[in-house]
């Protein structure tokens, strides 16, 4: 049983606690940019901030769908590795003009979403913990793109698919729209609707979510689809930054995006979490790195700084023991 | 017959174990068809030596999941340690008995520190030992990002010895799980691994030194992965900051085939033990018949689904 002090789900309106979770992580994120700018004359010059924030995009993809997964009480590990499939399905259509873009996407998405049906079944019909489940899903990806691509890195893609990855309009990235609108349509689901409040039921009390009438079942896959197309989604926009598809494009995102979004306040025992915050998460996760970077540490600082603050941030939010 | 049955439905563990090697004598026999040079002495001989090390973290893992917890640190701590006695031993080749002991201190030590973090920050595992891993391998890169150190002869000559034809590093493998095993089955410290694992809560209502068993478990699989570094830098003679990563999860499966579940509380090192064997066979067998590594992945995690589908399935029964 889930202890008495469980926080009922909210979606509207907030305890003194939750204010100061939210705003805790906003006030770090500001002083960390004050921080990188008194170190850095160029770096809050609207080019860099541009190009970090063109770089955080895939990441931040990435966490909105693990937020879901997360919020039910799972994690998925499968993330990276199917960014990099997605990846290499979109060359496997050897296209050379823009006119494969729209085919590509529904591929990548269909692909995705039943990558995500598969996590999702394991884990709410086949009781299989959500670690196991996702990291045999990373595995077998993994397997299954070797044996495609024989190792080798491929390049043929459609023009178009780098200006999605780093493109502009009106100055804005491409892709940072794009995280905008995933956000929104997907914050809305999450926040707004009844959909939304089944996941934080289930999340915090899968029994009680049950004897109220919500299926946790139904609602625990629909979390791994959702992760799985954002994704893929992800994927797409991040291989068209990096041009030729390797074997191991979005390697180390399935660990990033789980710290961004613990970082973010999404508590790991589920029922926790907002998606703008974990976005937020990102924000600090990508800056942090920058800021290592523009201090002339080395780049293996990272990893450091990056360990101690993910266990600094849980420790912040008391992700308690499952 | 069926009080057979009845005495394996009480105990599920052992019905795990006979699922495990069922599959084991399936495996060896299909070997023995398809490739007339995986049932043989030398290849045995070869099989043993590679499972080594992964038997060895393998064998931490199960101390930590028994517990209900987890163990991410495992792969940067075997590098970091490897890197440490390979450089320590370039400076004093003549100190080997003071390398190895100070190696598995450490190692011991950061392993306790993960179990304590847990404690005191109350935070998840997971992210513990996944923030210490990186804490760890950050570090090891910071020192030296390249291979390199030496090993003193002796060391060396160790990895590749044999007693009857058996190697050594098999034989000490086997050793220190039938010790873990007795440990676990037999002594009160060991035993309260299960209660710990099973409900933390009731542990701790019956006077259970909860936090002290925690560390301890996170602290030997600190030590198991010293013990393995040991092997490793002996086999390759180099420290290498890289060299561990990818045993982290490899550590995972063979616990999960041998029937311990990640909940806690239920499972033990012969299954682990059986799990490694398993899985270092298919691997053996595999490239044998020349699957390619890829679909070699494939396989592997469908083992893992598989082997985690039947136990949960039983245990809903």
């Amino acid at each position: 049983m889930a202890p008495l002090e469980t926080p009922l789900p909210r979606s509207r309106g907030m305890s003194v606690a939750s204010v100061f979770e939210r705003y805790g992580l906003i006030v770090f994120l500001l002083a960390l940019l004050l921080v990188a700018a008194a170190l850095s004359p160029t770096f809050l010059q609207p080019a860099n901030l541009v190009n970090v924030l063109t770089i955080a995009a895939p990441l931040g993809m990435v966490v909105v769908g693990q937020t879901f997964v997360i919020l039910v009480r799972g994690l998925d590990l499968s993330v990276a590795s199917l960014m990099a499939t997605v990846a290499v399905l979109a060359t496997a259509f050897k296209a050379t003009t823009n006119d494969a873009i729209p085919l590509i996407f529904v591929a990548a998405i269909a692909f995705s979403a039943v990558v995500g049906l598969v996590n999702g079944w394991l884990v709410a019909k086949r009781n299989v913990s959500p670690f196991l489940a996702t990291l045999a899903m990373m595995i077998i990806l993994q397997g299954v793109r070797f044996a495609y691509t024989g190792g080798a890195p491929i390049s043929t893609l459609p023009p178009g698919m780098g200006f999605l990855a780093s493109g502009r309009i009106l100055g804005i990235p491409v892709n940072l729209i794009t995280l905008a609108l995933l956000a929104i349509v997907f914050g809305v689901v999450l926040h707004r609707s009844r959909l939304g409040r089944e996941i934080f039921m289930v999340g915090s009390n899968p029994k009680a979510a049950f004897l109220n009438g919500v299926a946790p079942d139904r609602v625990i896959i629909f979390c791994y689809v959702i992760c799985s197309v954002c994704a893929g989604i992800g994927g797409l926009f991040l291989l068209g930054y990096v041009g030729t598809v390797s074997n191991w494009v979005g390697q180390g995102y399935e660990l990033d995006s789980i710290v961004a979004a613990v970082m973010g306040g999404v508590a790991l025992t589920g029922g926790r979490g907002n998606i703008f915050a974990a976005l937020v998460g990102v924000a600090v996760l990508v800056v942090i790195n920058n800021l290592v970077l523009l201090l002339g540490f080395p780049i293996e600082m990272q990893l450091i700084i990056k360990g101690i603050i993910i266990i600094g941030a849980a420790a912040f939010y008391r992700t308690r023991l499952a | 017959m069926s009080a057979v049955v009845a005495e394996f439905r009480r105990n599920r563990l052992s019905l795990s174990y006979v699922i495990v090697v069922a599959l084991l004598i399936l495996l060896v026999v299909a070997g023995g068809f398809l490739s007339d040079r995986f049932l043989t002495w030398r290849n045995f001989g070869n099989l043993f030596q590679q499972l080594v090390v992964l038997g060895m973290v393998s064998l931490g893992q199960t101390f930590v999941v028994l517990l209900g917890g987890i163990d991410l640190a495992v792969g940067s701590l075997v590098s970091a340690s490897t890197v440490f006695i390979a450089h320590f031993l370039e400076w004093r080749p003549d100190l080997l008995w003071l390398a190895l002991p100070l190696a598995l201190i450490a190692a011991t030590a950061i392993g306790a520190l993960n179990g304590l973090l847990t404690i005191v920050l109350r935070v998840h595992p997971l992210i513990v030992t996944l923030g210490m891993s990186s804490i760890i391998f950050g570090g090891t890169l910071m020192y030296n990002k390249e291979p390199g150190g030496s090993v003193p002869r002796g060391l060396a000559d160790f990895s590749y010895a044999k007693l009857w034809g058996i190697p050594v590093t098999a034989i000490v493998l086997v050793a220190v799980f039938a010790l873990a095993g007795l440990w676990l089955q037999r002594s009160r410290s060991g035993r309260s691994i299960y209660f710990v694992g099973g409900d933390r809560e009731a542990a701790r209502l019956n006077g259970l030194p909860v936090n002290r068993i925690v560390v301890m478990a996170y602290a030997l699989s600190g030590l198991c992965a010293g013990l393995a570094a040991i092997f490793l830098t002996a086999r390759t003679g180099v420290g290498d900051p890289r060299i561990g990563a990818a045993l982290t999860l490899q550590s995972i499966t063979p616990v999960v085939v041998g029937g311990t579940i990640l909940a806690g509380g239920r499972g033990g090192v012969l299954g682990t033990l059986l799990g490694v064997l398993l899985v270092t066979m298919l691997n053996n067998l595999l490239n044998f018949l020349n699957v390619s590594s890829y679909y070699q992945w494939v396989i592997q995690g469908l083992i893992i689904i598989i082997a985690v589908s039947i136990h949960t399935t039983r245990r809903r029964q």
